[in-house]
Order: C-alpha cells, then structure tokens, then sequence
C-alpha cells in the first residue's frame, strides 16, 4: 500500500512540472532587488552618492508619477505588469502537465514521453496497413490520439485494419488517462511506393 | 524526483503574481482615473510623511540617526535572504547510493561492535543494467540515477527508445530487469521507468524489419 503511495507520488512528480524555473527567476530578481535597496539604503546613511537612486529621489518619483506620464504610459505600464502577473499566477494555478504519461506497470512507476507513443502508435498502423515509414503520422494530445495516414497512390486503405492496431496498441499500453483514438485518411496519396 | 517543494513554489508565484496584478491595476487606475490619481499622490506623500515621523521616534547617534531605518535594513536583507532560500530550495535529492547498511548490532552502551557498513553505488545498477541491455536493439541508452526522497531512495532508470519502438515491451523488459535487481539486492526500491526519446532517437532510424 505505501509502496503504490510512493509509485504514485513519483508518477505524479514524473509527469507535472515543479515551476523551478520561474520560481529561479523570480527568486533571483527579488533577491537583486532586496539587495539593491538595502545598498541604496546604506550609501542613503553614508550620505554617499547613490547608485541609481536614493530613497528619498525613489519617494520622490513614486510620487510623482501619475503627474510626470502621460496616461496612456500609465496604463501600457500597468498591462505590462497586470500580464507578468497573469502569467505568474498561470503558472502557479495551472495544471503544469507535461507532454508525458505514465503507462501500467506492476512493479515499477513508467512514464512515456508523449513523441515515443506516437511514434510506437504510428508505426503500427504503418505495419497493419503495409505503408512505407513517412505515411503514416501521429499527434497526442492531452487526450486524443490523431492518426493521419497518407495511401499509397492507386492502393486502396484499409480503414479498419488501422483503427484494430491502434487501438490494439493503445490498450496494451494501458495508458492512465483514457484517450480517444481518431484515424484520418488523406485524399492525396504517395506516389510510387 | 528532484526534492524541490512544489507547493511553496505554487504559494509563492502566486502570492508574487496577485501582488503584480495588484500593483498592475493601480497603475492603470492611476493612469486612466484623474480621482485615481490624486490617490495615489496623497497615499505615496502620506506615506513619505509617515516614514520621516517614525524615523525621529527612536533616534540614534548621527550617522545611522534612527532604529527604524536599521529595522527597514534588516527587513531588506531579511528579504534577501529568503529569497536566496528560495532559489537554493529548487531541486537536490541526487545520491551516490542506493542502499546502504549497517551490519552487526548497537551495543547497549551505545557504542557500535565491530561492524561494518554495506553500501550499494548507482554505479553497479548501471553498468549490470547497461550490460543487460546492451543487446536489446530498441534501447539506445540507459541512464540510472538515485534520488532521496522523504520515503527513502527511489531508482530512476531513463531508457531512451528507438523511434517506433513499443514502450508497452520496453516497460515489460524494464520490469523485468527491476525484479532481477531485487533478487540481487535483497530488499526492493521504489522505481520509475522513464521510456524517452532523445538526441540518438533523432540521429538513428527506425527498425524495418521485424
């Protein structure tokens, strides 16, 4: 029982992503920030010059604002920031999923990267339907399977034969998330194979 | 696998994400509404007018001349410092071993008796699970790693694929190696298979013939 507790956190760390790389930026940027103030702070009690600006000229200018830009500055400037905010919050609320899954496994926690699924998935249609590699292409999304299948020109498909061996193939992987197969034949064919 | 705290990192960009939508909206605010404006300015002067009361409240010799400007220092540092924490909390966790054992028993007066210690490196997983692989056609490259977590070391054994091959036999062929690797180490691990496609799944074809 714990150990399935610890195969499902591991999938679940395996297949979402941890925001370490906007949490870095955003620690670093706070952190020269903290630091530039406390530095301006201190050169500010040293009655030293300033680097950029003191706190008294940042107060200054703080308060100044609204009067010294003109509005539309003002509000492009507060989108800007409104949009940086959105984005943080996006990636803090969201999902965060990653283009993985984790397939059954008795033993051990699997994950699959999304593209070696639909390359398996794509090379078994081809197989079933005796296609030359290149006719056949696969996109997975988060819970559709899309095969596209290019005929040889002159060659008759066989549906059918397609849709078995893909879902054949989907339901041995026995994927977590439940996922929706659909197959596309194109009008145009390959020449010559 | 890492040992980064996913949930203070949500906290915390969200937290920073409200404060710049925040600030975001009173600029705009400040910007479009001329009463908005007026606001802003009495706010920021009263604010200013406040900070210059309080300093003489506590005053120190000349130099520094108030202990609030040294609190307001130390919060600025204090805030550096977590923010430093923060960056230094992201990942971590990566070991040397996997397994690790002390033989013979603690004594009652606490010392140990002659013992010995027994430790597993990664090192030995990979090369008997690279060696095992080295003749199946549809691993390109294996990599194994150990990481810490709260409930112990955990394996991670990445398998990078050959383009069209099936992860279904590539995990049952894992599997079987991990169940292998029991036998061999006595007592099981928590394992994540990670079936990939990489720089040599781009550069190597597909298998024709099957």
């Amino acid at each position: 029982m714990s150990q399935d507790r610890t195969l499902r956190r591991l999938i679940r760390r395996e297949t979402h992503s941890s925001r370490a790389l906007p949490s870095i930026i955003c620690a670093c940027i706070l952190m020269l920030v903290f630091l530039w103030l406390a530095l301006e702070a201190v050169l500010w009690i040293l009655s030293d010059q300033p680097l950029l600006a003191s706190p008294a000229q940042m107060f200054q200018w703080l308060i100044g604002l609204p009067a010294a830009t003109l509005p539309a500055g003002m509000a492009a400037a507060g989108a800007g920031l409104g949009i940086l905010g959105l984005v943080l919050l996006g990636a803090a609320l969201g999902k965060g999923r990653k283009a993985r899954r984790s397939v059954a496994g008795r033993r051990a926690a699997v994950v699959v990267d999304d593209d070696v699924i639909a390359a398996a998935v794509s090379s078994t249609a081809r197989l079933a339907a005796s296609l030359a590699p290149g006719q056949v292409t696969t996109t997975i999304g988060g819970r559709s399977v899309r095969v596209q299948a290019r005929p040889t020109s002159g060659v008759p498909l066989d549906r059918q034969a397609i849709t078995t061996a893909v879902d054949d193939e989907l339901a041995a992987l026995a994927l977590d998330r439940r996922v929706s197969s659909s197959i596309r034949i194109l009008d145009q064919g390959a020449v010559g194979q | 696998m890492r040992q980064t705290n996913r949930a203070l990192n949500r906290i915390l960009l969200a937290l920073l994400g409200i404060a710049l939508l925040g600030a975001g909206a009173a600029v705009i605010a400040a910007g479009i509404l001329p009463g908005a404006a007026d606001t802003w300015t009495a706010v920021a002067s009263s604010a200013q007018q406040y900070a210059r009361d309080l300093v003489r409240t506590a005053p120190l010799p000349e130099p520094v001349r108030s202990w609030w400007i040294v609190a307001g220092l130390g919060v600025l540092l204090l805030g550096a410092a977590l923010s430093a924490a923060w960056l230094a909390s992201q990942g971590g966790g990566r070991t040397p071993r996997l397994a690790e054992q002390l033989d013979g028993s603690a004594q009652a007066d606490g010392s140990d008796a002659a013992t010995g210690r027994t430790v597993v490196d990664v090192g030995l997983v990979s090369a008997a699970i690279r060696e095992a692989l080295s003749g199946n056609r549809d691993v390109l490259a294996t990599s194994v790693s150990a990481w810490e977590s709260r409930r112990g070391t955990a394996l991670r054994l990445r398998l990078e694929a050959r383009k069209g091959s099936s992860p279904r036999e590539l995990a049952d062929t894992a599997e079987q190696l991990i169940r292998e690797m029991d036998a061999l180490l006595g007592h099981p691990i928590p394992v994540l298979v990670r079936i990939t496609s990489g720089a040599r799944t781009q550069v190597s074809g597909s298998r024709r013939a099957r």
